[in-house]
């Protein structure tokens, strides 16, 4: 009898104790990356506080969906949020700022560079779920073949740059890489010799040493080095590189996803980003999500716990063995993950490094709130630059013209 | 002129006038078969085009077969099961001067993208045990210097273990040393040539061929599930299409009827008006529309407990009852019947309903027919609002939906065999539909243009 | 007691109309004047909409995104409109001859048109690659030009040496006749066929590597991704075009083209004084609904944008431009701005259909 009891009891206590948290994010691969997250990991966590998380994720358009539920109201208590976008939502005051609900040192547990990316006028809005950064993957077979010391940490552009004007003259059908007209390439150059996306003032200026790097990366295909990517019939680096019409490739960890499919059997090797040869510096992007809180959210206390056992130090490690998507903690930089052999460890491992010292000037891919506004006149300048429509003195000059139409200045 | 060459030309002229038809037949044809080549192919952007590729070859089609009745006891789908074991023959070219070591691998490998990459299945490396490459025979070549050497290698499958939908090999050659034959052709060819690899060493028929489209299907799946998206978005498709074209004929026979038969105030004004409403674009309406959605049609969805009509059919049903053009066409074809028909039944006291339903409808099946054909083509081919309307979950979305999303989880990876095999494979249902009412698909475009 | 029976009928009307004013009230009359309003306002979904006038409109035409997806919009509805009426005008002749099997043919040119528009936008995308049938086609043709201009040199040399022959023999033969084409085919294809065997025509070395995708370049004011669409659309259209033609001649007697025949007309007379003018009404319908359904293009651009496909810049319409700016990628949405746009999309048709009242003659004409 007692232990009838017993049980009722337990279950009365279950049922009124029970707390939802609504949690949503887009769909493709991340399903299965946060149901056995969930699954494994958090929720067995969670039960014990009484708090049971109900995962929807969105296919479709992430971005429209999430505005209008914030928008109607029916928006869950935690959401993705895109480092790129990430601002103009902020901005909306529909987002719940987490400093009171993490302590100073667990959001330094997590990468600065990535905590600095989610905060918005001095607040943090977003924990970082995991990022990417980008990284030199180079074909060893090709640079064999062509008697090319593979690329390395040292290169700086001028010794990577000789090292594919080999590989492109000894080996005729292949480019030494293919470069795109896009900033989310050749920003990370740009930002190598210290140049800023914006000033104090929040204005761009495209100044000596943007131009440096300007020059250097579309005078690649003229000098031998490198061929556009839509002369090669591809839109990005990593098509080039799969299809091993080029040696090396720009991308971050993303690409080995696609050289599972296109090319399961290539033996290729990552490096960091090679150094501009001024400043012996090296630059990056910073793509990342957060998971951030509604701030019409119900249940805020409960929502915050399944956000910190959702960015946990175990879920992370979940999240790394299976090779699914690189933390965002610094206590992983050591992980035995990293030191596995094979080429999709070692790839995680230069993009994870790539967000700290070895990465350089590393800013996150984001732009105020303007978005792909703001990349708009620069990628126009490198388009025009390497399909020979303009000089670079003519292509510089209009994209500040427009640059400074968009930001307000003068 | 004589007879006999009048005849001679009528003849000539009519074998130019089908000459003619014919090469119309093939610009309208063509491009069709050749995207249904190309959907079998490995890469289906091959430079240069071939028509005789491995997956047309018939040394193929009777290996594949063989295969997968050696891997699983079924010849057609093939993949491999425990106790079973598969035999396959390749033979090298070996320049001279070069050692020739031939390795052999089951990779373990998995998809990047898409739902493949989601979903945990067993890899054939963990279960099968491969025996070779063992050297059969060697022969000095004829063209070339050096020789000819043919292997064996025997994957064995022993022990217990999970079906295996597929299991892929790789073989690794030293430079100079070339695939000459193989009991089935590579699937391609990597590393410049070095690795020849295989997807699947048991396919069976079907998957050999069909590769790409067992792949849409198979890989294409609902996480919670497990049932094939394809299959799901197809038949959400009919569905939609089927209860919009009973909706359609319903009240725009009702309505199409009241505009051409009953009198009453503002008649005139409506029928403009209507004609105004087919003007506007959807993208005028559609703003308001979402949002009427959204809250649920001025919040009455909420007295049924349900918050939105976004993502519901119910609402994608509701805010498409009936279209102004059906009504139109209807109206149009009501005023075409002679009045006498009705008269006699109104005399009798048949009410306006009863004239309608007992008497006008069953003579109208010419333009009801013609309706339906034309609200099905138009309701199975929509993509503007269904996209508005249904955006979460996978499984609720329609074809031309699903063909999108299916576009951008493979776009990327630039996997085309894969996206012109879904494409091909939602063309199937209207395909089939077109066979059978052809005449009233290209009857109906005359009904339906009536309307402006 | 006879307003009382008028009463029922209205009420009677009123029922039977009741699903269609349902429809045609919420989902069109409320939503167009909710979208003129908030065509007037600021408004971004979240906070309540703001009155602001006319800066909408004036905003819209500062704004360049929108005067590129005009200009795209206006131009490719030009060009698809004029390609798809000349082309299925000409079929459609064609097609009008009582032939045996013709109803056959009839079937196979109307494949494309059933075809929905994201199945032929997929195989668009495959047709349109670099290495994809479009340009292997074009390479083909390009490497085979001499073949084909050694063909048609032949065959002209041919034909013109018999119908000499004829006409000597005192026979009035006109230059295409028929049969002796037919000879002078067959002759030249030989002819080109050894000449390639003796090694005299040989295929040159072209590759056609037309990027028509990921591009920005342009041609006539459109851009690549947009001819691409153009064709392909026009591919798809000419059969439904096709068929409304083909009733349309029906309706023309035959005993016209007898009489003219008798009268010493040719074909291409009796093409432009008989066929066009009385197929005049038939010709407006096709150019209007041509017009309106590629003003609203929407489907292809999404299809044909996106990733491993084209740049937006290079495909954008008014109706994605309506599209992007009520759900915008990761910006606040501007409901607003897109209302007008939406509305000029609209006046646009508008004109269009009263141009056509004004100059062309309605359903009357011809059915």
């Amino acid at each position: 009898m007692l232990r009838v009891w017993l049980i009722l009891l337990a279950l009365a206590g279950l049922a009124s104790a029970q707390v939802q948290v609504r949690i949503s994010g887009w769909g493709g691969t991340d399903i299965a990356i946060v149901n056995g997250l969930l699954k494994e990991v958090v929720q067995p966590k969670l039960d014990r506080k009484g708090i049971r998380v109900v995962y929807q994720p969105i296919e479709g358009d992430y971005t429209q969906w999430l505005f209008n539920a914030l928008s109607a109201g029916t928006a869950p208590d935690l959401f993705y949020v895109d480092i790129f976008w990430s601002e103009s939502l902020f901005a909306s005051g529909r987002v719940e700022p987490l400093d009171g609900y993490f302590s100073k040192q667990e959001l330094a547990e997590f990468l600065p560079n990535l905590i600095q990316a989610f905060t918005y006028k001095g607040k943090v809005y977003g924990i970082p779920k995991d990022f990417n950064t980008l990284a030199l993957q180079f074909n060893k077979d090709l640079f064999d073949e062509a008697g090319v010391r593979y690329p390395n940490q040292q290169d700086t552009w001028e010794t990577f740059e000789a090292k594919l004007q080999q590989v492109q003259s000894k080996l005729k059908d292949v480019a030494g890489l293919c470069v795109v007209a896009d900033f989310a390439r050749f920003g990370a150059f740009a930002f190598a010799t210290g140049w800023k996306p914006f000033d104090a003032k929040g204005h761009t200026v495209l100044d000596e040493n943007f131009r440096r790097a300007f020059e250097w990366y579309t005078g690649l295909p003229r000098r031998g080095a490198a061929r556009f990517a839509q002369d090669l019939g591809e839109g990005w680096t990593g098509g080039c590189f799969g299809g091993e019409k080029a040696a090396t490739a720009i991308e971050g960890a993303w690409i080995a996803g696609f050289l599972r499919d296109k090319a399961p059997n290539m033996r290729y090797s990552t490096t960091f980003l090679p150094l501009d040869p001024v400043t012996k510096r090296r630059g990056n992007f910073i793509y990342t999500v957060s998971w951030s809180m509604n701030a019409a959210s119900r249940n805020k206390p409960a929502a915050a716990k399944v956000l910190k056992a959702l960015t946990s130090p175990e879920a992370q490690q979940w999240v790394l063995e299976r090779g699914l998507a690189i933390p965002s903690r610094r206590a992983l930089a050591n992980n035995p993950y990293f030191q596995r052999p094979g080429k999709e460890p070692e790839l995680n491992r230069v993009v994870f490094q790539g967000s700290g010292p070895q990465g350089g000037n590393v800013y996150p891919f984001k732009f105020l709130a303007y978005g792909g506004d703001w990349m708009r006149p620069i990628n126009d300048a490198l388009l025009a630059v390497m399909t020979g429509q303009k000089g670079v003195d003519q292509a510089l000059r209009d994209a500040q013209a427009a640059l400074d139409r968009l930001t307000g200045r003068r | 002129m004589g007879a006999k060459e009048a005849v001679r030309r009528r003849w000539a002229a009519l074998g130019w006038a089908y000459g003619l038809l014919l090469a119309f037949g093939v610009f309208f044809v063509a491009p069709f078969v050749m995207g249904f080549l190309a959907s079998l192919k490995t890469d289906p952007l091959e430079w240069p085009f071939r028509l005789a590729f491995s997956q047309v070859s018939p040394k193929n089609w009777a290996a594949a077969w063989r295969l997968g009745q050696a891997g699983s006891g079924d010849p057609w789908l093939g993949g491999m099961r425990p106790g079973r074991q598969v035999a396959l023959e390749v033979v090298y070219f070996v320049p001279r001067g070069v050692e020739p070591t031939l390795l052999a691998e089951i990779p373990r490998r998995k998809p990047g993208a898409g739902m493949g990459a989601v979903f945990e299945t067993p890899y054939a490396s963990d279960h099968v045990t491969l025996e070779g490459p063992i050297p059969l025979e060697r022969r000095p070549a004829h063209q070339e210097e050096g020789e000819i050497i043919r292997y064996r290698l025997v994957l064995r499958y022993q022990g217990e273990g999970p079906f295996l939908e597929r299991v892929p090999l790789d073989l690794e050659a030293p430079r100079g040393m070339v695939l000459v034959e193989a009991t089935l052709d590579p699937t391609r060819f990597e590393r410049r040539g070095r690795v020849a690899s295989w997807d699947n060493v048991t396919p069976g028929l079907l998957g050999y061929v069909f590769h790409n489209y067992v792949r849409a299907f198979r890989e294409t799946r609902s996480l919670e599930t497990g049932e094939s998206l394809f299959l799901r978005w197809t038949l959400n498709s009919f569905f939609l299409a089927f209860v919009k074209v009973v909706t359609t004929l319903v009240f725009a026979s009702m309505a199409g009827y009241a505009l051409a038969r009953l009198r009453f105030p503002g008649r005139q004004a409506l029928f403009l008006f209507m004609l105004f409403s087919m003007m506007v674009p959807g993208q005028v309406t559609f703003i308001s529309n979402y949002l009427v959605l959204r809250d649920g049609i001025f919040g009455l969805s909420k007295l049924f407990g349900v918050e939105t009509l976004l993502n519901t059919y119910t609402g994608l049903i509701l805010s498409g009852l009936v279209g102004a053009s059906a009504v139109f066409i209807m109206k149009q074809f009501f005023e075409s019947i002679p009045r006498e028909v009705e008269e006699a039944a109104l005399i009798d006291g048949a009410t306006p309903l009863q004239t309608l339903f007992r008497i006008v409808l069953p003579m109208s099946t010419p333009a009801l027919g013609a309706l339906a054909i034309l609200t099905f083509q138009g309701t199975w081919n929509e993509f503007f609002w269904p996209f508005i309307v249904l955006t979460s979950p996978r499984e609720i979305y329609t074809l031309p939906i699903g063909l999108l999303s299916f576009r951008n989880a493979y776009g990327q990876v630039g996997d085309w065999g894969l996206i012109l095999a879904g494409g091909f494979f939602s063309m199937i249902p209207v395909l089939i539909l077109f066979a059978v009412f052809q005449r009233y698909f290209v009857e109906g475009v005359n009904v339906g243009a009536v309307k402006e | 007691m006879r307003i009382k029976a008028r009463t029922l009928e209205a009420l009677y009307a009123l029922l039977l109309l009741l699903p269609f004013l349902f429809s045609l009230g919420v989902f069109f009359l409320y939503a167009f004047l909710r979208a003129v309003y908030f065509s007037f306002t600021d408004y971004n979904l979240f906070s309540p909409p703001r009155w602001v006038g006319l800066a909408n409109y004036w905003a819209l035409f500062q704004e360049p995104s929108f005067l590129l997806a005009l200009k795209h919009t206006l131009l490719y509805s030009l060009v698809v409109t004029s390609l798809q009426t000349f082309f299925a005008l000409i079929l459609a002749i064609a097609l009008n001859r009582p032939l045996r099997g013709i109803t056959f043919f009839r079937t196979v040119y109307y494949l494309p048109s059933v075809i929905s528009t994201a199945a032929a936008s997929l195989l668009l995308l495959w047709l349109f690659q670099r290495t994809g049938l479009v340009n292997q086609a074009l390479s083909l043709l390009f490497s085979h030009l001499p073949h084909l201009a050694g063909f048609a040199l032949l065959f002209l040399g041919l034909q013109g040496a018999l119908v000499l022959w004829e006409r000597r023999r005192g026979r009035r033969t006109p230059f295409l006749d028929p049969g002796l084409a037919a000879v002078s085919l067959l002759g030249a294809f030989l002819g080109t066929s050894a000449f390639q065997a003796w090694g005299l025509l040989q295929a040159r070395e072209v590759r056609v590597d037309i990027p028509w995708l990921p591009t920005r370049a342009s041609f006539l004011g459109l851009p690549y991704p947009l001819w691409a669409i153009v064709l392909m659309n026009t591919y798809t259209t000419i059969p439904t075009f096709m068929v409304l033609f083909l009733a349309g001649l029906k309706g023309i007697p035959r005993t016209l083209y007898e009489a003219a025949a008798l009268d010493g007309a040719t074909p291409w007379i009796m093409f432009s004084r008989i066929t066009v003018p009385l197929l005049r009404p038939v010709l407006f319908l096709v150019i209007t609904l041509g017009l309106i359904g590629t003003l609203q293009l929407f489907d292809q651009v999404l299809f044909v944008g996106g990733s491993g496909g084209a740049p937006l810049e290079s495909t954008i319409t008014l109706a994605y431009y309506v599209y992007g700016n009520v759900f915008p990628s990761g910006a606040t949405p501007r409901v607003g701005l897109a209302s007008a746009a939406a509305l000029v999309l609209a006046g646009l048709t508008l004109v269009i259909v009263l141009l056509q009242r004004r100059f062309g003659v309605g359903e009357r004409g011809w059915s």
